[in-house]
């Protein structure tokens, strides 16, 4: 059972039984069960998954209903990561002694988490499975903002930004920190595989996926999940504002093996001007204003620069 | 399931997903497995939606974009062909008549009270400027 589910093209992809159910309360339109379709279809291996509170958690698993087809557990804010750990480990340990009833089935251990609970309140708990390494996948269902509570800024939030607690007004143009840098992070883990994916691209999305399960140890896979309520868009256009978010290289798509080798996975043909993805949002309305719009040259800039950044360490190998 | 008040919720639940054991999930559509009644499988959004997604066979060419890209598993694909969806999790997004590559679409967005065979009489024809 543990050979690498093979998916040449979306219609062999389209078999996969789904394992994640619908009449979940998410908002229609929300990108975070895109994501994590196409992470549970990524194998037929069995899965024990957990969920750190958000959105995700929240709306899958309302008493009396459950949406997930697989062993799920939901323990606290931060501590998805190392619950999905703590699994892992009893399962070596039941292995070692020869106490699994099915020592063969080889199941995959995947966290989902918003970026809230990643970027902010579970770190600690994260970068210590990192550095155990355990052989879990870390799964950041990244909406840049704390969702589920009512869009109050995280440190994933970008700069100009505007959320609750971060207002733009007539004397700020919301918020001004940028995103922190997870996935240098995690990478100075060293950890075997870091990725960051979008679930429009999803032939990149399942290959990294599957090159995480094929890793052994811990895995970072980072996915932008656009928030039709928070980034405040019409829900039919989750797809089109996640192509702009890959196309303008706000979320380049690369990965970083063994935290030494950088690899860029998608190269847009036609860059689209970071103005348009800024322009298709709501909370970046206001920096369409007079007073505010040295901040799309920033955002350029920044954007550019980052660009250049990665594809300089691509080179380099570093 | 019963109603309960709030005082009255277990401190952790164990909710099962199936009656019964099934061996290989992943293999297993979801059409032959046996959900039990707190599987939100049983439940509906139906009631979530203004406008439904109504599909026109014809037009169709099993793409699947719809299916990869739909939030709530509600496009129904059996044998890498488009078979319908799912109007009890459908919950109207829309995003399956956006990413639709045909020409004319074969999937359109209608208001929830609207007669889907006569839709599909005029569906309408293909648009030359595209």
């Amino acid at each position: 059972m543990s050979e690498i589910k093979k998916i040449k093209n979306l219609k062999e992809f389209s078999t996969s039984a789904d394992r994640f159910e619908g009449a979940n309360l998410l908002c229609p339109g929300c990108a975070h069960s895109i994501i994590v379709r196409e992470v549970l279809n990524a194998t037929n291996d069995d899965l024990i998954l957990s969920a750190s509170t958000g959105c995700l958690e929240v709306c899958t698993a309302v008493y009396p209903y459950t949406s997930w087809d697989a062993s799920w557990i939901h323990i606290g804010f931060e501590n998805g990561s190392t619950a999905v750990a703590g699994a892992e480990s009893m399962y070596n340990a039941l292995k070692t002694k020869g106490r699994l009833k099915q020592p063969d089935r080889n199941p995959k251990f995947v966290s989902f988490a918003g970026d809230g609970a990643s970027y902010d309140i579970g770190f600690q708990w994260i970068s210590g499975c990192m550095e155990r390494g355990h052989n879990i996948m870390h799964v950041v269902l990244d909406n840049e903002v704390y969702a589920n509570t009512g869009g109050q800024r995280s440190s994933s939030t970008p700069i100009g930004s505007s959320a609750t607690t971060s207002p733009s007004g007539s004397h700020s143009y919301g918020e001004k920190k940028n995103k922190k840098d997870m996935m240098s992070i995690m990478a100075a883990h060293h950890i075997p595989y870091v990725a960051q994916v979008a679930p429009n691209k999803w032939k990149d999305m399942v290959k990294k996926i599957q090159k995480g399960f094929a890793v052994d140890g811990p895995v970072f896979i980072n996915a932008v999940s656009p928030c039709t309520t928070e980034w405040k868009f019409d829900p039919k256009d989750t797809m089109y504002l996640t192509d702009l978010s890959t196309d303008s290289l706000v979320f380049p798509l690369y990965e970083i093996i063994d935290g030494k080798e950088l690899n860029i996975t998608y190269r847009p043909k036609n860059v689209v001007p970071v103005e348009e993805y800024l322009a298709a949002q709501g909370r970046f309305k206001h920096l369409f204003k007079d007073q505010y719009k040295h901040m799309i040259k920033e955002w350029q800039d920044r954007v550019d620069s980052n660009w250049a950044y990665l594809q300089r360490r691509e080179e380099a190998k570093v | 399931m019963a109603n309960k008040g709030w005082d009255e919720f277990e401190i952790g639940a164990m909710l099962r997903t199936f009656d019964g054991s099934i061996d290989d999930i992943a293999g297993t559509a979801q059409e032959d497995r046996s959900y039990s009644e707190s599987s939100s499988y049983r439940a509906s959004v139906a009631d979530w939606r203004l406008e439904k997604p109504v599909f026109n066979k014809d037009y169709c060419i099993d793409c699947q974009f719809c299916w990869i890209y739909c939030p709530d598993v509600s496009i129904i694909a059996r044998d890498k062909k488009m078979i319908g969806v799912d109007m009890d999790h459908c919950k109207g997004c829309g995003i399956c008549v956006e990413v639709c590559p045909t020409n004319p679409k074969s999937l359109l967005m209608f208001t929830e009270q609207a007669d889907e065979e006569s839709e599909i009489a005029s569906w309408p024809s293909k648009d030359e400027e595209k």
